[in-house]
């Protein structure tokens, strides 16, 4: 399929083709971020870029945690966070410390694929789960799935590729099901992934994990609010409510080590730890996310507004994504199928690119003649 | 118990003495003042990157390219490989492109994404006594079997010994020269005795990788040259890292050099790209991708790591010290006088404020290991405590 896309760009020329695949932002760091960086490489503070320990320098978590204490209310310390290589190192990192050979996590459709990797690389299994019609929690399929392997559930809001936003009552509906099983002996761990966690729209608020279920590890980067993917810079926080939290903190620290990151990149911990609360312009985003949103409806597309990320999955015309991705292809929109989401009969657009390819993409969409979704 | 029972074990494994050790090292610190005590227990340079490097980086800064900041492709910057291998070409006369460069973070994780590309389960990893102990867990990560073999007692390679190990199951050998913790740098003889034991397996139709962890590479004493290993033996890799000869082990920054006469290099990188990403390394550190594409031929004083060698190694001998002279990296690895070194190096922490590694550390019991890249006035002050204490123990 890349390869395809690939020939038609050489075909038409690049800018000829409206390359909706990737969730590699074009955007930049913020300009006061960009400023910090350059005072930092030339402040001559000696012992910069030496090792430190591998959880990360100690100030640089002091004020991470300080962020989630005040946003939170619960009393997180430097001892709660561990700097990771980005979302990935950190998503490895936990998993690694949790799993044993056999342990099932359960993941809900549509998905991540890297989850699977990241289960799989350290003998889990992974347990596929479908989220509901408009791609929220199905609490009751959630439970049905868990089995007494069951070890953690991972999560991801704002969603990729859904751009959902799981609600705070949802949340509360899956913390009971768990809830129920740790009245029985068995500890799940709810890990959530929020990668995306700053790139909210219309205003709503992220439900505070955290306060919501006891055993809570988040994972988070600076890829997207930052838009640092390149440099590898992220962060693991576990909740100050799990009990017997200090072995699972030292296993995190290992694993970090032992997976031969052994630790974040030192002069991008310093530049993010004064930038927690700030982030790339979501409005633009957000105006992206209308703009496509309305084209898409307008083309006859039946889908779910997204409420965060930069990523919409409307419903494919025809139950073959694939097909259809061809189709679109051939009139010069990139997309990736459903499938490779594991939710066939869908197609993932990713709009973290310029606003006038969205624009320019309008005719090629209401070319398609769709009508209520259909062909 | 929440934590994987492999990781505890893991952990478990190492903890017992170390976390002992350390906990009296910080008693005696608090004790005594820092500046009272000698600290040589850290493989962490005290030395900064080179000053032109970080002029580089400012500039680059000030007048940024636009996207600097974002994905690549997973094996790195095209610019950067091709900058790296114009470099391998001209140290080890061989046709490097930058399809033979694959940007790491680190060596540590170089190893790792290659071990993961390589290894199925059950597969053996050789590697020589003492050994980085690190080297273990990279293996077991990724579902492999560490074989260790005893050294030499000058610390060459036994080849003989080696050959012994040698499974159907050995997939590869992993050597690390100069060396940690013995600083001992691997002869010609050593490495063309071991080239002709891999190159008889594999007439034998037995491919064995080498794998070389070269971290230390450019950290070489008195003018001696390290074997090219990539002219002896087609199946080798070696692993760098920035951390020591550009000062820059926060950064996580490395590369992973396949040779241009690996058969199938192809069908690797792509193995690479794929643990690479699923590991959750995604890319090197795209800054300091750019910073060290320059500076492939530069390195920290290696004349200053010498002289501190002379002094401490002046200072071992003059204690009576059992000691094999290194040739590069900054460790040294003398015989502890009594043959329980547990008990040697608490003696050494109490009674002199000295602080060094047990060999068990390192697969090697009656041995300690000294990491010597600590400021010049550390080695200095610390030169008597060693020589007393080297003078109670060891009667000449």
């Amino acid at each position: 399929m890349f390869e395809e896309g690939e020939k038609m760009k050489k075909i038409h020329g690049p800018q000829n083709i409206l390359d909706f695949t990737l969730g590699n932002p074009v955007m930049e760091p913020p300009a006061q971020l960009k400023d910090e960086l350059v005072r930092l490489v030339t402040s001559d503070d000696p012992g910069m870029h030496r090792y430190m320990t591998n959880s990360g320098y100690e100030d640089v978590r002091a004020e991470i945690a300080e962020f989630h204490s005040q946003r939170t209310g619960l009393p997180f310390t430097r001892d709660h966070i561990v700097m990771t290589v980005g979302s990935a190192g950190g998503m490895n990192v936990v998993l690694k410390s949790l799993l044993d050979p056999g342990n099932e996590v359960i993941v809900l459709t549509p998905f991540f694929v890297e989850f699977k990797f990241y289960i799989e690389n350290h003998g889990g299994v992974m347990k596929l789960v479908p989220t509901t019609e408009d791609f929220h929690l199905d609490v009751g399929k959630i439970e049905a799935a868990i089995t007494r392997k069951t070890k953690a559930i991972i999560i991801n809001s704002p969603n990729n590729p859904t751009g959902v936003v799981y609600s705070e009552k949802e949340l509360l509906d899956l913390a009971a099901v768990l809830h129920r099983r740790r009245e029985k002996g068995q500890r799940i761990f709810l890990l959530s992934d929020e990668a995306y966690r700053k790139i909210l729209y219309d205003g709503i608020v992220l439900p505070d994990v955290f306060n919501i279920y006891e055993d809570t590890i988040s994972v988070t980067s600076h890829s997207k609010d930052l838009a640092l993917p390149g440099e590898r810079i992220g962060y693991i926080t576990a909740s100050p409510r799990i009990t017997n939290l200090k072995p699972l903190m030292d296993a995190m620290i290992f694993s970090n080590r032992i997976l031969g990151f052994i630790n974040a990149p030192a002069l991008m911990q310093r530049l993010v730890s004064r930038f927690q609360k700030n982030s790339v312009d979501i409005l633009d985003y957000q105006k992206k996310r209308d703009a496509l949103y309305n084209i898409l409806v307008e083309a006859g597309l039946s889908v779910v507004k997204p409420m965060g990320a930069f990523y919409i999955f409307p419903k494919s015309p025809i139950p073959d994504d694939i097909a259809f991705v061809r189709e679109l292809q051939q009139h010069r929109i990139l997309a990736v199928p459903g499938v490779g989401f594991g939710t066939p009969g869908h197609f993932r657009l990713a709009y973290c690119i310029p606003m006038d390819v969205i624009e320019r993409s309008r005719k090629h969409f209401l070319e398609l003649g769709l009508r209520n979704g259909k062909k | 118990m929440i934590v994987s029972r492999q990781i505890q074990k893991l952990i478990a494994d190492q903890e017992g003495w170390t976390r002992r050790m350390f906990e009296e090292g910080l008693k005696i610190k608090k004790l005594y003042g820092e500046e009272n005590v000698y600290d040589f227990s850290l493989g962490n340079p005290d030395t900064e990157p080179p000053r032109e490097l970080q002029k580089m980086i400012a500039g680059t800064l000030l007048d940024p390219v636009k996207g600097m900041h974002r994905y690549m492709t997973n094996s790195g910057y095209e610019e950067v490989r091709e900058e790296v291998a114009g470099y391998l070409e001209e140290t080890y006369g061989l046709p490097f492109t930058a399809s033979n460069v694959f940007m790491t973070n680190g060596s540590a994780g170089g190893l790792n994404i290659l071990l993961k590309s390589m290894l199925n389960r059950g597969d053996e990893v050789i590697v020589p006594t003492p050994f980085f102990w690190e080297f273990k867990n990279y293996v077991v990560n990724h579902g492999g079997k560490l074989k260790t073999v005893r050294s030499k007692d000058d610390f060459q390679l036994d080849v003989d010994r080696m050959a012994a190990a040698i499974t159907p199951r050995t997939r590869a050998v992993l050597l690390n020269s100069p060396n940690n913790p013995t600083g001992a740098v691997y002869s010609q003889k050593s490495i063309s005795d071991l080239v002709a034991l891999l190159n008889s397996k594999r007439s034998q139709g037995q491919d064995i990788y080498l794998i070389a962890d070269d971290a230390y590479r450019k950290l070489v004493f008195d003018g001696i040259t390290l074997p090219n290993l990539f002219k002896a033996y087609d199946l080798t890799f070696s692993i760098n890292s920035h951390s020591k000869d550009l000062a820059l082990p926060g950064e996580r920054i490395g590369y992973i050099a396949i040779s241009p006469r690996m058969p199938d290099a192809g069908l690797l990188v792509s193995g690479l790209m794929i643990t690479q990403r699923t590991l959750g390394f995604v890319n090197a550190p795209a800054l300091f991708q750019r910073a060290v594409a320059k500076f492939q031929r530069t390195s920290v004083d290696i004349g200053e790591y010498q002289r501190k060698r002379d002094v401490l190694y002046d200072a071992l001998m003059e204690g009576g010290f059992e000691c094999v002279k290194p040739q590069g990296a900054f460790y040294m690895f003398p015989r502890s006088p009594i043959a329980d070194e547990l008990v040697f190096v608490r003696m050494l922490q109490q009674d002199e404020r000295i602080m060094v590694v047990p060999g068990r550390g390192f697969g090697k019991k009656g041995y300690f290991r000294i990491a010597y890249c600590v400021p010049m006035e550390t080695i200095q002050k610390s030169a008597q405590g060693f020589i007393r204490i080297g003078k109670r123990f060891i009667k000449r």
